[in-house]
This record gives C-alpha cells, sequence and structure tokens, in this order.
C-alpha cells in the first residue's frame, strides 16, 4: 500500500521567519497521524503546503500518489484552523456546495447531508442560515464539510479549538468514525492531550523543526521516565524512609502524591510490591509518560529553565483562549 | 470546469438573489418610471392664481396702452394654446398620447395649460403720471412683500425711457426700460410682463415710423423648420435629443454595469476573506479556478443589469416610435465592450477585494481604478460634440479607458473609422489580458494575506514576485 503523505525537506519561510525547515514525514494509507505542537511551531504552515494552498520554499511533497495536492483535492478533506462558512448560506446549500466543489454530485448527497446532519445532533438546522448557528453549532457544519465527500485522506487543523467538552468527544468519535471507514487522518493539535487521546502516532513540530516522529507506544517505551507515583493511606507516613528500598533512586514530593525515582536496572514490579508493603498506599502507579512531558523534554534541551512553565502553558488546553479571541 | 460553474453559479445566486439587488436594479426603475407617469397628475396642484397691478411710467405715452393688451386674460390664454399647439406638433405622437392624449380641444389645451403653468394670471395696468417720482412708485413693492407673496397689490413697475421709441437725436440706438418687481414673483410672470413691453415698445416704434406691422412681421419672419435625417431606411425627423441622449444612455449603462458588477465582485471577495471561508475553498478549487468562477459569476450579473435596462430603453424607444434610431450593431457592440471593460475592471476589483482584510481597506485601493473609470464619464460631453478629436482617437486605446470611448464614439453621429473600432477592441484585449494577470498573482498572494492592507506599491510588488 502506499503512502498518503510523503514530504521530503519542506521548507517555508516569511520574510525571515522560517516556518518549517527541512520537513520530511511519511503518512502511511490508513494511519491516523497527529501533529502537534505549540501555537507558531509551524503546524498550520506545514498542512497548508500539503494541500497545495501554499508553496513550498524547497522540497518535495506527494498527496495520494500526486506530485500535488491539487490533483487529488477531490479526495481530501480538510478543515482548516480559521473556520469559515458564508454566513448568508443556507447550512443544507453550503453543504451541498462544498461537497460539489469537491466533485460529489450523488445522487443521494441531499439524503447523506440530512443523515450527516441527524447524526450530529443539527437535523432540525438544514433550512437555517449560518449565521443563525451558535459557535459550537458552526464547528459541526464545517466539520461536517470537510467529511461530507467521503474523502480519502482528511486534514484537521486544530479540530477540538472551541468546542465544549461534549462536542470535543462528538468529533473525536466522528475522527474515529472516518479512521474505522478507511480514511487516512492527519491532525493538528497544541493540546496534547486530544493527541494521546486519539491518534497512535504523533510527529511534534517545534520552531518548524520536526522533533519528533512516532508511535505513541514506541514514545511510551523511549520516555518512560521511571518513576512510580505513590500516595500513603496515612498523610502523616515517614515516605522520605522508602529512598532506602533497593532499585529507589530518590523520592521527592510533587504537590500530594510523591514521586519516586528508578534505578535503571531496577525490577518495576518487585520495587512496588516492596513500596506496598513498607507503606500502605492509598494509590501506588507506574508513571505513563504524557507527549506533554515528553516535548518538554525533546525541547528543554534548548530551551533555558525558565521557560518550562511557558512551554507547558503553550501546550495545555487553556492555551486556546488568547488565540481564540485573536480569531 | 464543473467546479468553476458552480463558482459562478452561488457568486451569481448569492448577488442577484438577495432583497438589495432586487430592490436596486428592479425597485429603483420602477420607481423612476412611476414618477414619471404620476408627475403630469401632479402638476394639477400648480402655482396660485396671480392677480394684482403693474404700474407703468410711461414718458412717451405710446407704450402702456400696448401693454395692457398685450397682458389681457384672453390674449395670455391665446398665446399659450398657440404653444402648446406648436409643442404638440413637435412631439412624437407616442409621447404625447403618454403625456395626457391628444385633447386639442380649446378647453383641453385651458386645462393642461393650467395644470402646467397655474391659471391665466388677472392682470391690471396702471399708468402712472409721467411725472411721477420712481423712489415713491417702488414703495407698493415693498409693501406687497411684507404682506403674503401670493396677495393682491402691485406686483412690478415698469419705467420706460423717455427714448425707447424716438431716437435722441444724434444717437444710433433707442432707449429701453427697466422692470422692478416684488420679491417672490413668479419667473414666468416676469417673463411674461418683458415680452409684453417689448411688444409694446416695437408696435410704438414701428407706428411711429408709419410703418404697418403686419408687413413688418411678415417680412421678418421665416418659419423654423425641424431638419429630416436621410438614411438608406428613408426620412426621418432628427431628433437632435435623442442623438445626444442615446450614446449618453448607452455609456451610462455600461459603466453602470461595470461599476455594479466590479462593485460586487470586490464585495463577496472581501467578504469569503474576512469569513474565513476562502481556506476551505481552496482546498477544493485553485486560486485560478475561484476568481475566474466569482468573476464569470458576477459578469452574470452585470450582463443581467444590462439586459434589464437595455430591454426597458428598448421598450421605451419602441413606444416613441423611435426604435430606428438604435442601431442593432450599438447593442452587440455594447455586450462586447462591456465584455472587455468588465473583465478589465473586474479582475482589478477581485484582486483588490482579495489583498483586503474588510471593505473598508478596499476604499483606499479602489481609488485609482474608480478614477480611470470614471474618465469617459468626465469626457462625455467633449467627446460626443467632437467623437474624432485627437483626444477621443487617443483615449479609444488606453485600456481600460478605451472600451467606453470607443463606445460613446460608436454610438455617436460620427462613428470613427473600422480601423480605429478594431484597434480598441484589440487595446481592451490587452487590457484583459494584462488584468487578469496581475489579478491572478495577487488574488492567489492576498487571498491568505492578513494583518495590515497592502498598499497599491505591494500588489504591484506582489505580481511581479507571485
Amino acid at each position: 500500500m502506499s503512502d498518503a503523505i510523503v514530504l521530503r525537506g519542506l521548507t517555508k519561510t516569511f520574510g525571515d521567519t522560517v516556518a518549517v525547515r527541512e520537513l520530511d514525514l511519511v503518512v502511511p494509507q490508513g494511519a491516523l497521524y497527529g501533529v502537534i505542537g505549540p501555537n507558531g511551531a509551524g503546524k498550520t504552515t506545514a498542512i497548508r503546503m500539503i494541500l497545495s494552498i501554499l508553496m513550498p520554499d524547497r522540497g518535495e511533497i506527494s498527496v495520494l500518489g500526486h506530485r500535488s495536492a491539487m490533483e487529488a483535492k477531490d479526495r481530501i478533506g480538510y478543515l482548516p484552523e480559521e473556520r469559515g462558512l458564508y454566513k448568508r448560506m443556507r447550512v443544507g446549500q453550503f453543504l451541498d456546495y462544498m461537497a460539489r466543489l469537491k466533485g460529489d454530485e450523488g445522487p443521494d448527497l441531499r439524503a447523506r447531508i440530512r443523515a450527516w446532519l441527524e447524526r450530529v445532533d443539527l437535523a432540525e438546522v438544514e433550512m437555517k442560515r449560518c449565521e443563525e448557528l451558535s459557535k459550537g453549532m458552526q464547528q459541526k457544519v464545517q466539520f461536517l464539510a470537510a467529511i461530507i465527500h467521503r474523502p480519502d485522506l482528511l486534514i484537521l487543523d486544530e479540530p477540538f479549538s472551541g468546542l465544549d467538552p461534549v462536542n470535543q468527544r462528538l468529533v473525536r468519535e466522528l475522527v474515529h468514525g472516518e479512521h474505522q471507514r478507511g480514511a487516512t487522518v492527519l491532525f493538528s493539535t497544541h493540546v496534547m492531550v486530544h493527541a494521546e487521546q486519539l491518534c497512535d502516532h504523533v510527529v511534534m513540530i517545534h520552531r518548524g523543526v520536526k522533533v519528533l516522529d512516532d508511535t505513541i507506544g514506541s514514545i511510551r517505551t523511549r520516555f518512560d521516565p521511571r518513576s512510580v507515583l505513590f500516595e500513603p493511606l496515612d498523610p502523616a507516613a515517614d515516605v522520605d524512609a522508602l529512598a532506602g528500598i533497593p532499585g529507589v533512586q530518590h523520592v521527592r514530593k510533587d504537590g500530594p502524591v510523591w514521586d519516586i525515582s528508578l534505578t535503571p536496572t531496577a525490577d518495576r514490579a518487585s520495587v512496588i510490591q516492596m513500596i506496598a508493603a513498607a507503606i500502605p498506599p492509598a494509590r501506588v502507579e507506574l508513571r505513563r509518560p504524557s507527549l506533554e512531558d515528553v516535548f518538554i523534554n525533546i525541547v528543554s534541551e534548548a530551551a533555558a529553565e525558565g521557560d518550562h512553565a511557558t512551554l507547558r502553558a503553550a501546550v495545555r488546553e487553556d492555551a486556546g483562549g488568547p488565540r481564540e479571541a485573536r480569531a | 470546469m464543473r467546479k468553476i460553474l458552480h463558482i459562478a453559479e452561488r457568486e451569481f445566486l448569492a448577488t442577484a438573489g438577495t432583497k438589495a439587488f432586487i430592490f436596486a436594479v428592479l425597485v429603483a426603475p420602477a420607481v423612476l418610471g412611476l414618477l414619471i407617469l404620476v408627475m403630469p397628475r401632479m402638476w394639477r396642484d400648480g402655482p396660485p392664481r396671480v392677480e394684482g397691478e403693474i404700474a407703468i411710467l410711461d414718458p412717451t405715452g405710446q407704450v402702456a396702452t400696448g401693454v395692457q393688451s398685450f397682458l389681457q386674460p384672453d390674449r395670455i390664454a391665446e398665446r399659450r394654446q398657440d404653444a402648446y399647439r406648436k409643442m404638440q406638433e413637435a412631439m412624437p405622437p407616442a409621447l404625447r398620447a403618454a403625456a395626457g392624449g391628444e385633447d386639442t380641444s380649446k378647453e383641453g389645451i385651458e386645462r393642461a395649460f393650467e395644470s402646467a403653468l397655474g391659471e391665466v394670471p388677472r392682470l391690471s395696468i396702471r399708468a402712472l403720471d409721467s411725472g411721477s417720482d420712481v423712489e415713491a412708485a417702488k414703495h407698493p413693492l415693498k409693501e406687497a412683500t411684507a404682506k403674503k407673496p401670493g396677495a393682491p397689490g402691485r406686483l412690478a413697475l415698469v419705467v420706460v425711457h423717455a427714448d425707447a421709441v424716438e431716437r435722441k437725436p444724434g444717437a444710433d440706438r433707442f432707449g429701453s426700460y427697466d422692470l422692478f418687481v416684488r420679491s417672490k414673483l413668479d419667473d414666468r410672470l416676469t417673463d411674461e410682463i418683458g415680452d409684453g413691453i417689448r411688444d409694446a415698445i416695437i408696435g410704438a416704434r414701428i407706428r411711429r415710423s408709419g410703418l404697418d406691422r403686419g408687413q413688418v412681421e411678415a417680412l421678418t419672419n421665416v418659419d423654423r423648420v425641424a431638419s429630416r435625417t436621410v438614411t438608406t431606411a428613408g426620412e426621418g425627423r432628427t431628433n437632435e435629443l435623442l442623438n445626444l441622449l442615446i450614446p449618453a444612455a448607452l455609456l451610462g449603462l455600461l459603466l453602470m454595469s461595470v461599476l455594479m458588477s466590479g462593485q460586487y465582485l470586490l464585495t463577496t471577495t472581501v467578504e469569503e476573506k474576512s469569513n474565513r471561508v476562502v481556506e476551505v475553498l481552496l482546498s477544493a478549487v485553485s486560486p485560478m479556478e475561484l476568481m475566474v468562477g466569482k468573476i464569470l459569476g458576477q459578469f452574470a450579473v452585470g450582463l443581467l443589469v444590462l439586459a434589464l435596462y437595455l430591454g426597458l430603453g428598448v421598450i421605451a424607444l419602441l413606444s416613441f416610435a423611435s426604435l430606428g434610431l438604435l442601431d442593432p450593431t450599438l447593442i452587440a457592440f455594447l455586450l462586447l465592450f462591456y465584455l472587455l471593460a468588465y473583465l478589465s475592471v473586474g479582475a482589478l476589483m477581485a484582486a483588490i477585494g482579495s489583498a483586503v482584510n474588510e471593505m473598508r481597506e478596499a476604499q483606499g485601493l479602489m481609488t485609482p481604478v474608480m478614477m480611470i473609470i470614471m474618465i469617459p464619464w468626465i469626457l462625455w460631453m467633449p467627446i460626443s460634440r467632437d467623437p474624432n478629436s485627437p483626444l477621443a482617437t487617443v483615449l479609444s486605446f488606453v485600456p481600460p479607458v478605451s472600451n467606453f470611448v470607443i463606445m460613446l464614439r460608436l454610438a455617436s453621429s460620427t462613428p470613427p473609422p473600422l480601423w480605429q473600432t478594431l484597434l480598441a477592441i484589440v487595446a481592451g484585449a490587452a487590457g484583459v489580458y494584462a488584468s487578469l494577470w496581475f489579478a491572478a498573482k495577487v488574488f492567489r498572494i492576498g487571498l491568505l494575506m492578513y494583518g495590515k492592507p497592502p498598499s497599491f506599491a505591494t500588489l504591484i510588488r506582489w505580481a511581479r514576485t507571485g
């Protein structure tokens, strides 16, 4: 099976700013890829180049086997970060128009539109003008516009921004549905948690450079923090004493819990047994690496210590706030 | 190609299907037409009847009587009837019918005139003593002004010069008269009084010279005739007014449809950009397809406007039985030059629309385009007076102005030679090519540019590097 997207040495500059630098990426057909990185990392620029909306300064692109997305536009679904609707157009009309622009003029188009609107609880808005919809409803309509023509490749730029948790879950289900149908999905987000919840492969971009390109499983192994989270049943217990257990490197209080880091050679199962035996635990578990941790880990080499808080803030959900306001 | 047509279709429907458009295109001319029909009925409320006195200080003693008889109500009514008959004869029959039938009876004419000019004025003439003081005689004029404007009283004071009828010894010119009127006197009445005095003085001079007035008038009068235009289709009465109006109407129509559709193109482009819908569109079509689709859609809008007004014009000419004045080839040329003018102007509008974030920012960039388009409108008079002047000839080859200027010249009474028309078409096509080339480059870059609105210089830089 050929690859859905192949990028080689993709570079794009705006004036003096290098938005994307030497980006290599291969997205196999049928994969669900997440592109993550803080705002301004170059995600949107990369996506626009994949779609031939922007032309790269250098590098090669192959999309669905074509040299340019221009030649495969009808097989691609795209939800841009900057959402747009024709305000005066009716919802049904808008979806119909978008499908036709994607070359989908099947006789069942109207029926499919109706079915999709029902699926996302918008059955009653088909004849309403787009401007009459709430922001969340508009987002759902925009999402439908990206998938109505049953694309082979679905590219979603920040699909969750501006959605409440209920609708975030709905979109997640829809994305899964498209993936199940057989579509290759590439989506970007600056919120690492969203990528963790959705995709099986992540590409991390920081300041225009790809810093990570791996499966979630492999990342978990590679970035295993080798530490145990521990919360004693008795808050007054002397947790520091656990430092004496063989295999424990050091014990550090991290808010209400304790972070017990292990030596590289320690056997995790036996250390956990010994910890639980020494002090009755309310909770004891192996710490999983979050993408956020991985990201901080990777970029911290380049960043000064003081920047960590800023970086963390940039890849959490609330970072979307000011960006939304600007848009 | 199908996608371009989809875009064009949406563009057309989104523009021509709005209430604002229907109002602008259909309701405005309908209201105008209605006014034309209703206005004559409203004239029934003509000026109020005028009653009052005209004082004459006549040292010659030979003018006052003449004025008196000239301004008798019967004679005023008679003159009005004469004038009306002449006007009726000059009018095309259809217009006559539209203006209120062919009621040529005396009462009918009187009614028509009373509705237009007001009732025949009732004027009394008062001859003042030849020794009266002029300043004292003016006094009642001031008093009358202080009262209600329409109230009876002294309306005017005529002071006839002593040498108005008989030259002073040695002088080679006759004297004249002075006319003092109160304020707010209807100018039609002032004219009537002036005519009366003129008539009376001329009468007195002729009598004084011992000539027969009837004979003098017969000798000095040659009837004015209307010229007749000779064409291969036969002879017809020259209609100078329409000869001037038709080129102006065609130019106006061309300008209006180009401006209207160009403006719509600008608005919808800015809207798509500020709505952020443009990026979704660009994932489905190329910028070129989008631009061509939009230009085509608005082309259809302009064509609709053009067809609608042209249709109204043809109907109007038909009803005046003057359709022969409009050469069918002119309509073909109008469509051709609409195509050329619209494509060059429309492409620029699309480029401007793509470069800005909101309509307000577009104004600055539009000014140069608008100024260029306004040139033919400003030069309408000089060009239609002399359609083959060097200015008109040169402007016929400078796109996009050329499309408007050559249209004006083609519609004029002395159309340009064929080679000039062909050259103008070539120039127009070259203008279209340049415009589309420029627009395509700017459009592609501008659509995804947000932030500070660019200057015209920036647009040109985009076009060169894009």
